[in-house]
């Protein structure tokens, strides 16, 4: 369909860095219960000190806050626009889309750095209080899922600029990897939709 | 012409998990009071005074945790046999992730071993030993068995992943399985706070850095043995 595919022989064998199913649901399932505990807990905190919460919470940077969820929403809509553009099989388009998820997603990175320095030089850090033991942790782990992230769309950018290279044509088992790894990556997003509204918005008191 | 693969010892080896995970929590975890253990902010005295009490039960549980820690590594290697299965190829047992399987299981040991003899060490001779010191080698002791845990991850990324990459229509081990693993080795992470804390969910007898940590991964073991034994039995029958 989109010409020959001279080597066709390399896919499977130096594509498949990280072999990939629906398996994938499971890890994001297990995640998902992390967080539900970690939310709980935060929740148990917060009812037992809500002065305490509150008055940690204004010291948050919503702006930045708020820019990260934007950050992440529009790196999560190129992803959705990727898979559709896969399951078109259209190859360019993927590719394009793959890279816009990961540049705008990367600002948030940017974004988390000069939040938490912030903190750090206001003599903010894991151990001030109960509030910012609970927002060092999550969104430490979360960046650590969002790094993660990163890495799967650099695995995917990849394994569809090679397609490209050699002019071939989308093919299922890529399909599949973009859909898992695009439902990774909008697992990373909705975490922190859920960490932004708890940490950020929730009045406490 | 391909060989039968000789399978002879693979499920004497691979029961040596579950084997490991009971004796573990008996003995050092029952005996040796570290199931739960001592909050961090619990009193010297009171540390103190509970090993002189049951120096006995300590001692025995922990000389019977470090008999069988080698169990672990045991069924580390069975577990990287079905391994070599699963990834297949001409050399399976040069892949590096069977390798790293295999390594991760045996430095597990070895993180098992060194602090359970610290615990020891503290039952010994406690009378001779004044509280904070009794209390010190209980904190080293969590502090190297908690943030040892990359140890082991090594170990759950590499089943995982090899598992993942099983070609075979209905794989040995179940991708479920292999994903579940790989996200107890990357939950192991939160252990890197525990040292912050003396108290809380972080603390090393908290709701995440001990309840929860622990039980996904004395969860994993059994649960792996159940399918690597199934396991076992197809790669005989292949």
């Amino acid at each position: 369909m989109h010409g020959k595919a001279e080597n066709s022989g390399i896919e499977g064998a130096r594509l498949a860095v990280i072999p990939g199913d629906s398996g994938v649901w499971v890890f994001i399932f297990a995640d998902m219960c992390a967080f539900a505990v970690f939310f709980l807990l935060f929740s148990v905190g917060r009812v037992a000190q809500p002065e305490l919460y509150e008055a940690a919470r204004q010291q948050l940077d919503l702006q930045l806050g708020l820019a990260n969820t934007l950050i992440l929403l529009t790196s999560g809509a190129f992803m959705a626009a990727a898979a559709r553009t896969a399951r078109a099989g259209n190859v360019q388009g993927t590719l394009h889309n793959l890279l816009l998820t990961l540049g705008v997603g990367s600002l948030f990175g940017l974004s988390k750095a000069v939040e938490w320095s912030a903190k750090f030089n206001h003599g903010i850090g894991l151990t001030t209080n109960e509030f910012f033991t609970y927002y060092f942790v999550f969104t430490g782990i979360h960046f650590l899922h969002f790094v993660i992230g990163l890495g799967v769309l650099l695995v995917l950018i990849a394994r569809v600029r090679d397609i490209s290279v050699q002019g071939g044509a989308m093919d299922g088992a890529s399909l599949r990897w973009i859909e898992a790894g695009g439902a990774y990556w909008h697992m990373v997003d909705l975490l922190w939709i859920v960490l932004f509204a708890m940490l950020y918005l929730m009045r406490a008191a | 012409m391909e060989s039968k693969v000789d399978t002879r010892y693979w499920r004497f080896c691979a029961w040596m998990g579950p084997l490991f995970v009971a004796v573990f929590f008996y003995c050092w975890g029952i005996l040796g009071h570290n199931f739960p253990p001592f909050a961090p902010d619990t009193p010297a005295s009171e540390v103190a005074g509970w090993f002189r009490d049951n120096r006995d039960g300590v001692r025995l549980g922990m000389v019977i945790a470090m008999t069988f820690a080698p169990a672990y590594g045991v069924w580390g290697y069975a577990l990287a046999k079905v391994l070599e299965q699963a990834v297949g190829g001409n050399k399976p047992g040069d892949n590096i992730l069977v390798q790293l399987a295999r390594v991760g299981a045996a430095w597990t040991t070895i993180t098992v071993l060194v602090p359970t003899s610290f615990w020891l060490t503290a039952a010994f001779r406690p009378d001779a030993l004044p509280d904070w010191m009794i209390q010190m080698l209980y904190d080293m002791a969590w502090l190297l068995i908690d943030l040892a845990y990359a140890v082991t991850s090594v170990q759950l990324f590499a089943l995982g992943v090899g598992f993942l990459a099983d070609k075979r229509a209905v794989p040995l081990i179940p991708k479920w399985l292999a994903w579940y693993g790989i996200w107890v080795g990357f939950m192991f992470i939160l252990e890197c706070v525990m040292p912050y804390f003396f108290n809380g969910a972080f603390a090393r007898n908290g709701i995440l850095n001990f309840w929860i940590e622990f039980i996904i991964w004395m969860v994993w073991v059994p649960a792996l043995t159940f399918f690597a034994l199934k396991a076992i039995k197809r790669i005989e029958q292949e």
